[in-house]
């Protein structure tokens, strides 16, 4: 068998009519026409990528501002001319594709695995080239440190992110907490450059761009157990019913 | 049943009844805000392509019928993510798909329950909906994983575009292209070797 013909069995099957009935096609209209209302399209993506970055920035500043904004003021000016550009168009990406997974049928550029590990190996690039003290004191401890810095302040951000995306929809609730989570860890990752100034290259290495991934797994564990909460509480009521 | 059933074939007629130089993205716009004909010709026009779509994969058309109603109440409270200008058929079958999806994990998870309840036998006939109703393309396509099944019945029946199938299954257009080369050559080797078993068997006889 050629393509061809494959091609011909298939164009016969969509040719062939499928047929409903009304009374299906009449119930469903009538669902809705109680509640038919007129509603206001998402506004585009841009604008909603710009509210989020605007969170991103708002969730480092304020993180920073408490702990104080040592790193930045000890960084050197093209530390600071490369660090945080490149952050922030990080951000402007996973910001675009965390709006794309609230939108069914949106164009998927990248992919969030893809995002995970393109923000993570464009970080590493970033420090290991601009940061020189190799010593590593206080490695463990310091390091637990600012991971814990960085996750915290991933998860006010990933609340207020779902805020700004609240009138999406979720298509695939695994993707969408894996890119929520990556976006909010870009977020720690800006507190931590701001606030720490440790700047040994292992500790920069390790546990800020640790923050990164280890906030994408839990962005998926806590879709996963919403997702499987949402599955037990349907099973649930089944069961009742 | 015939009298009162509505084909996939008839829509865009009923489409230009209701509303003159109208297209799918114009009526979804309409659907928006708030106008009843426009939505029952959005379900008149889609049901049929979405309803297949669920066949093919359930067989059942009991289950592709639930589930056509799961997907238009799921359609309607997220409209408002529809943005005017975009293609509108990649909207409904990513919402499509998640609701297939659902289905599917729910039917899994109550057939595990079942399982454990030994009770194998009477679930596997009603909760799998494999009720032996499958249509062309079911068995067409049965041999296919149900990511590759996906995308041809898309591309080839529904008649979406490469670019509208990435869309409505969060891929890349590259993605969806080799998903139907892998699809044609499962198909081709299916097909062949069915052909030289027919082959086999009529000499024998």
């Amino acid at each position: 068998m050629t393509d061809r013909e494959i091609d011909e069995a298939l164009e016969r099957i969509a040719q062939t009519p499928h047929e409903l009935e009304s009374a299906l096609l009449g119930r469903i209209a009538d669902s809705i026409k109680s509640s038919l209302r007129p509603v206001r399209p998402l506004p585009p993506t841009w604008i909603l990528a710009c509210g989020l970055a605007l969170v991103c920035v708002a969730v480092a500043l304020a993180g920073a501002a408490r702990a104080g904004f040592y790193g930045i003021e000890k960084m050197s000016l093209l530390q600071r001319a490369l660090i945080f550009p490149i952050l922030g168009l990080l951000v402007w990406v996973a910001g675009t594709v965390f709006v794309n997974e609230m939108i069914p049928g949106s164009r998927r550029r990248l992919s969030p695995g893809g995002l995970l590990g393109m923000a993570s190996v464009v970080l590493v690039g970033v420090f290991a080239l601009l940061f020189r003290d190799y010593r590593t004191e206080h490695f463990i401890s310091a390091g637990i440190v600012c991971l814990l810095t960085g996750l915290l302040h991933a998860i006010p951000a990933a609340l207020l992110s779902w805020l700004v995306l609240r009138r999406g929809f979720v298509v695939n609730p695994i993707s969408a907490g894996l890119v929520a989570g990556t976006f909010a860890g870009l977020a720690g990752v800006g507190v931590l450059e701001l606030h720490c100034a440790n700047f040994e290259v292992t500790h920069i290495l390790v546990w800020h761009t640790a923050v990164v991934p280890l906030s994408g797994a839990a962005g998926v564990l806590v879709a996963w157990a919403l997702r499987f909460r949402a599955g037990s509480g349907a099973h649930g009521r089944a069961a009742l019913q | 049943m015939h009298e009162h059933a509505r084909t996939g074939k008839d829509w865009t007629k009923t489409i230009h009844l209701m509303c003159p130089d109208s297209n799918l993205e114009m009526l979804m716009t309409r659907y928006q805000e708030g106008d009843f004909a426009a939505a029952t010709a959005l379900i008149e026009g889609i049901s049929p392509q979405l309803h297949r779509f669920f066949v093919a994969r359930f067989a059942s058309h009991t289950d592709a019928d639930d589930l056509l109603q799961e997907t238009w109440l799921r359609i309607h409270r997220v409209r408002h993510t529809y943005r005017p200008g975009e293609p509108v058929l990649p909207w409904f079958y990513a919402i499509a798909r998640h609701v297939r999806v659902d289905h599917y994990r729910k039917t899994m998870r109550t057939r595990a329950h079942e399982q454990r309840l030994e009770e194998i036998s009477t679930v596997a006939a009603t909760a799998s909906g494999k009720s032996g109703q499958a249509d062309d393309l079911g068995d067409l396509l049965a041999p296919l994983p149900e990511s590759q099944r996906e995308v041809i019945e898309m591309l080839k029946v529904a008649g979406m575009s490469l670019e509208e199938v990435a869309r409505a299954t969060s891929s890349s257009v590259g993605s969806v292209k080799q998903k139907v080369h892998r699809a044609y050559r499962k198909l081709r080797e299916t097909m062949n070797a069915m052909g030289r078993r027919k082959g086999q068997s009529g000499g024998q006889s």
